[in-house]
């Protein structure tokens, strides 16, 4: 089909073309941006956290009562016990957090001893004792696991640190980013001065912290705290933990009624929680996107009608000189190929300049290379979709209506 | 009085230049049935559409009742038009989302009239027509003399001096025509000035003058209607 | 008149359904999906003391470390040690002040089934009511001989006044809480500011605390905050006291000065005590004090996270499709009127009384887009709700804010006239005569 007639034609009304193009271009342009920020949100919350989520749990413990440092110990102690004896527990660890909680404590550690240190790296440090390792289901890769005898008990706001560290491969990286060997064994210092002698490098263990840029970034130090608020970290063999939940919630409970235990949940919950904002986000995202869709979809439709019914006369004219049906459906085709080809290609500017501003003022990821191509051919197919209804009606117009004066 | 003294339309494209009308020179006196003839082309519409106001002219005066229209704004050109002119169209024109009572309205509220006198001014008109008991009805539901018969009741609810009337049997048989014609005397003989555009020289007898129109200036007309306008007299 | 071109408009409508349905839609979803955006923005970044923003500050000191700021590029701590609350909240030189932190009771209801359970609680000083215009029920606040004494004093909020007490007036009566009894002295009415503006620390869209108490009391029970706690160097042992002595910052502190006028001399206060705690060996880093209004404080504070931002530009863009999709179907509408629009010029209507007919009857569009926008915003704040629904904020979307309402009609009429002006321009300086010929 020859487009120059065709084009000639739109000219002579351009405002109408002009229009949809636009909206074309301007779907366009969200359609790219949603999807970009619906990849990265969607990647970002598909990420492993290292943890064996689905068999594991956490709950919260808060004596009321005035206890000595001794009672304590040993009341937490028997807590462990009595969770560890439990038949289905595989192994339990009191720590101070654990990955997703989005809460936790951060520290910054150097390669060398000194307040003027440059080279700091900060990461999220979990206090654990032997047993933290299995439970947080983590695999040491190089070294060991912490000995019993190196695990200490620390005072609730004490800021002085056990000598002995497990890091995640990624941190170790991150200190030592030129080493090629082993980094068991080596020393780093925490709080300035204090040195943490690495013994074992583990695969992966995420931050409590999942929108932190450093997430992979995890230490693991030997130690138990005396604090009236314990939080005991539980992971179950296989089908029992929807079962052990409430069980160690009541154990717990009925040992000692001076506490309250709180923030019974499973790790698919705190999953849940802590990207609840990227799923949201992917979900608005994917209804947005739609609704915009078939908007403009209903827009095309519509303006392609008002076409048809605008030239019912040109369009038998053209029957009665010899058009067939189908040239006249192509007609249509082609004029909305036309309309959707410019309205990408503005919409193609768009979608970059937009994606640029928001990379810059969002710090979201640049676009894949693929998504703009993508973008291009699924709106030409919604346009070719919409106009093909209208056209359909055109090319039944009866080609007596060009003799009819009304 | 209707008076066109040298008026000239010019219509300009990128490349053409078509001169409708040629120092075209008319009057009209009132209670005047003219008829207005001429081949296709020849510029009867365009003079049709000047007198109307539905156009300008290039050059030239054109006064209607002693008022130079040329220094008229729209809106005393609408008003004007909305008072004193009536149209008749070959394609009855009725707005089709209206029914009979309401199209009839149409020039009546913008001419912003209380609504007992429009109601009165609309009956009457139909009833003049012989419509009167398809108020309700909707111009599809109307055979094309009717049609035309409601639209000639729209021109008349204004209460015109001047009734334009373009080729308004064009779209009607025989018969139709001769009702329409029928009506057209009546409501000239009642005093309303009348000018109709015609193709067909038969209906420019029932005018009581004929004007023949050759590009875009009046002609002393063919033989055959001087001829029959002679025999006429 | 205006009547005549609302019939003509409802006509024209009704002989297009599906169109002016599809033009309706189109401005109601986009109006729908803005407002509920704009909503939850508004929300989020509400500030709920605004008519005191003139006279209440946010006090910063800057005591933190030589050698780097708190923040980049150079922000003061956005809370205050102990020894500085403390001391300032003593010189009283402002019109009121108000230190507090939060932290965590265990509150042992009356009866035996009743279980304990843990809550949040606020420790603060006597201006705090009066402050920020907090409500009360029944009673009152302490007052500054109470934090003098530490008196075992608290004020409920509402809501905790109705799970210990069913609702009914508490004061005088007794609530333990660590196994220790304090008496109420007040019970708040409703109040429900979003965010808590006075602690932007920790998470500001859960509610203000349930249970208020003095300041002194939580101190010599020697409590700790249950908020965000920073400190710069170690302090000297892990004791309690040392504690109190340190360089951490865990402490909320509020001036109300008489005028904004103050709002200098209460600085040069503050620039005149780090001075002086300079001479004490305090305080290394240069000067760098603050005063901030609410506004000023929700605002560096970046309170609204950059995914509502996301979704509002997104929305904006969404809205802009609507409107183009309603531009276009209306052009194309009038396009196809001319005709009628030639027809009612021979009848002598002027080119203003066309523009009017045209102008009503988009308008009507508009309209019936901004009331369907009405709706839409609901159901997308209903979506969001239930998208969020783990987050606390959201239960505060319930209620719609009628000027956003009436902003959302008035931006659909504006939107749908600003649609038609362009095509009715175009129409009615057609010449009428083209188009009455033939149809």
């Amino acid at each position: 089909m020859d487009i120059g007639p065709i084009w000639r034609a739109m000219l002579k009304n351009k405002a109408g073309f002009v229009l949809i193009a636009l909206q074309i271009a301007v779907t366009m342009t969200i359609m790219v941006n949603a999807f970009a920020i619906m990849q990265e949100r969607s990647n970002k919350a598909g990420r492993d956290s290292g943890m064996d989520e689905e068999n594991t749990f956490a709950l919260a413990s808060a004596f009321f009562s005035e206890y000595d440092r001794d009672l304590m110990k040993a009341l937490i102690d028997e807590d462990l016990a009595l969770i560890r004896a439990m038949p289905g527990v595989r192994s339990a660890v009191a720590s101070n957090s654990f990955p997703l909680r989005q809460g936790g404590w951060s520290m910054g550690l150097q390669t060398e001893p000194g307040a003027n240190a440059a080279d700091s790296v900060s990461t999220a440090i979990y206090f654990v004792d032997e047993h933290g390792i299995d439970t947080f289901d983590a695999t040491v890769i190089d070294g060991n696991n912490f000995a019993p005898n190196q695990v200490s008990w620390q005072q609730q706001d004490d800021n002085t640190w056990p000598a002995y560290g497990i890091v995640t491969e990624a941190l170790a990286k991150e200190l030592f980013p030129d080493e090629e060997g082993s980094v068991v064994g080596k020393t780093v210092y925490i709080n300035d001065n204090d040195p943490v002698n690495i013994v074992g490098v583990i695969d992966r263990l995420h931050a409590p912290w999942p929108s932190w840029t450093g997430v992979e970034r995890t230490m693991l130090t030997p130690q138990r705290r005396t604090s009236e608020f314990q939080r005991y970290v539980i992971r179950t063999e296989p089908g029992y933990r929807d079962a052990l939940m409430p069980e160690i919630e009541a154990l717990l409970a009925d040992s000692n009624k001076d506490r309250i235990i709180s923030d019974v949940t499973t790790m698919e919950q705190v999953r849940k929680l802590a990207y609840l904002g990227d799923t949201a986000m992917v979900r608005i995202l994917t209804f947005v996107v739609m609704l915009l869709t078939i908007i403009t979809g209903l827009g095309i439709v519509g303006l392609a009608s008002f076409n048809v019914s605008r030239r019912t006369r040109q369009i038998g004219i053209r029957r009665a000189l010899g058009a067939s049906k189908p040239a006249i459906v192509r007609y249509f085709m082609v004029e909305n190929f036309i309309v959707s080809a410019i309205g990408l290609a503005i919409g193609g500017v768009l979608s970059v300049a937009l994606n640029m501003a928001m990379v810059e003022a969002f710090a979201l990821e640049p676009l894949a290379w693929y998504v703009i191509p993508a973008a291009i051919v699924a709106l030409l197919l919604v346009g070719q979709a919409a106009v093909a209804g209208p056209a359909s009606r055109a090319s039944r117009v009866a080609p007596a209506i060009a003799t009819r004066s009304i | 009085m209707l008076q066109m003294n040298k008026v000239s339309k010019v219509y300009r494209t990128d490349t053409v230049e078509t001169h409708a009308l040629r120092e075209f020179s008319l009057t009209v006196e009132e209670g005047e049935f003219v008829s207005v003839t001429g081949p296709s082309g020849s510029g009867k519409t365009t003079f049709l559409n000047i007198a109307g106001m539905l156009e300008e002219l290039s050059s030239g005066t054109y006064e209607l009742d002693g008022r130079d229209i040329s220094k008229l704004n729209d809106k005393e050109r609408s008003k004007v038009r909305n008072e004193k002119i009536g149209f008749i169209f070959q394609s009855f024109n009725l707005i089709p989302e209206l029914d009979i009572f309401d199209n009839v309205d149409v020039p009546l509220r913008y001419r912003g009239m209380k609504a007992e006198e429009r109601k009165r001014r609309i009956g009457r008109c139909l009833e003049m027509v012989g419509l009167a008991s398809r108020l309700k009805h909707y111009p599809a539901q109307l055979s094309g003399g009717q049609q035309q018969r409601v639209a000639i009741a729209r021109a008349l609810a204004g209460e015109p001096r001047f009734l334009l009337a373009d080729e308004p049997t064009g779209n009607l048989d025989t018969h139709m025509t001769d009702s329409v014609l029928d009506l057209l005397t009546e409501i000239n003989e009642s005093g309303t000035t009348i000018i109709m555009v015609t193709h067909e020289l038969t209906l420019a007898d029932r005018a009581g003058r004929n004007i023949f129109v050759r590009d875009g200036q009046v002609s002393d007309g063919p033989p055959e209607l001087s001829f029959a306008a002679a025999a006429n007299s | 008149m205006f009547r005549y071109y609302l019939k003509l408009g409802l006509l024209s409508i009704r002989a297009n359904p599906a169109l002016s349905a599809l033009m309706v839609a189109a401005i109601a979803i986009g109006i729908g999906a803005c407002m509920s955006i704009v909503t939850v923005r508004h929300v989020m970044s509400g500030n709920p003391i605004a008519h005191k923003n003139d006279v209440l500050y946010h006090v910063q000191l800057d005591n933190w470390n030589p050698d780097e700021p708190y923040e980049e590029p150079n922000e003061p701590p956005e809370q205050v040690t102990y020894l500085d609350a403390t001391a300032l909240h003593q010189a009283g030189r402002a019109l009121r002040q108000t230190i507090s932190f939060k932290s965590d009771r265990v509150i042992q209801p009356d009866g035996d089934n009743a279980r304990p359970f843990q809550q949040e609680v606020r420790a603060t000083t006597a201006d705090f009511f009066a402050m920020f215009d907090v409500p009360f029920a029944y009673g009152s606040g302490w007052d500054a001989v109470a934090d003098q004494t530490e008196e075992r004093v608290v004020v409920l909020s509402a809501e905790m006044n109705r799970r210990l007490y069913g609702g009914e007036n508490s004061v005088g009566r007794m609530v333990t809480m660590n196994k220790e009894p304090y008496r109420v002295v007040g019970v708040l009415d409703e109040w429900l500011p979003i965010p808590t503006f006075y602690d932007l620390n920790n998470n500001p869209y859960q509610g203000p605390e349930q249970i208020f108490l003095p300041f002194s009391l939580a101190i010599s029970g020697e409590w700790g905050s249950s908020g965000n706690n920073s400190c710069w160097k170690p302090s000297e042992n892990g004791s309690y006291e040392a504690y109190l002595a340190s360089e951490c910052i865990w402490i909320q502190m509020w001036v109300e000065l008489a005028s904004a006028a103050d709002r200098d001399t209460y600085l040069q206060f503050l620039n005149d005590y780090v001075e002086e705690q300079k001479s004490l060996g305090r305080f290394p880093r240069e000067l760098n004090n603050r005063l901030s209004t609410p506004a000023e404080w929700l605002v560096n504070r970046e309170v609204v996270d950059d995914t509502v931002n996301v979704l509002l530009s997104l929305a904006v863009l969404f809205l802009i499709v609507c409107l183009l999709n309603t531009i276009g179907l209306l052009l194309a509408k009038v396009i196809r009127r001319t005709s009628d629009i030639s027809l009612r010029r021979a009848l002598g209507a002027s080119k203003s009384a066309l523009f009017t007919q045209y102008i009503v009857e988009a308008g009507m569009i508009g309209v019936a887009g901004g009331l369907a926008g009405i709706g839409m915003t609901w159901l997308g704040l209903r979506g969001l709700e239930n998208v969020f629904s783990e987050y606390d904020f959201i239960a505060y979307l319930v209620t719609m804010d009628w000027s956003m309402v009436l902003g959302a009609v008035l931006l659909a009429i504006v939107s749908a006239l600003a649609a038609a002006l362009y095509p009715t321009w175009r129409a009615c300086s057609l010449s009428p005569a083209s188009t009455l010929r033939i149809q």
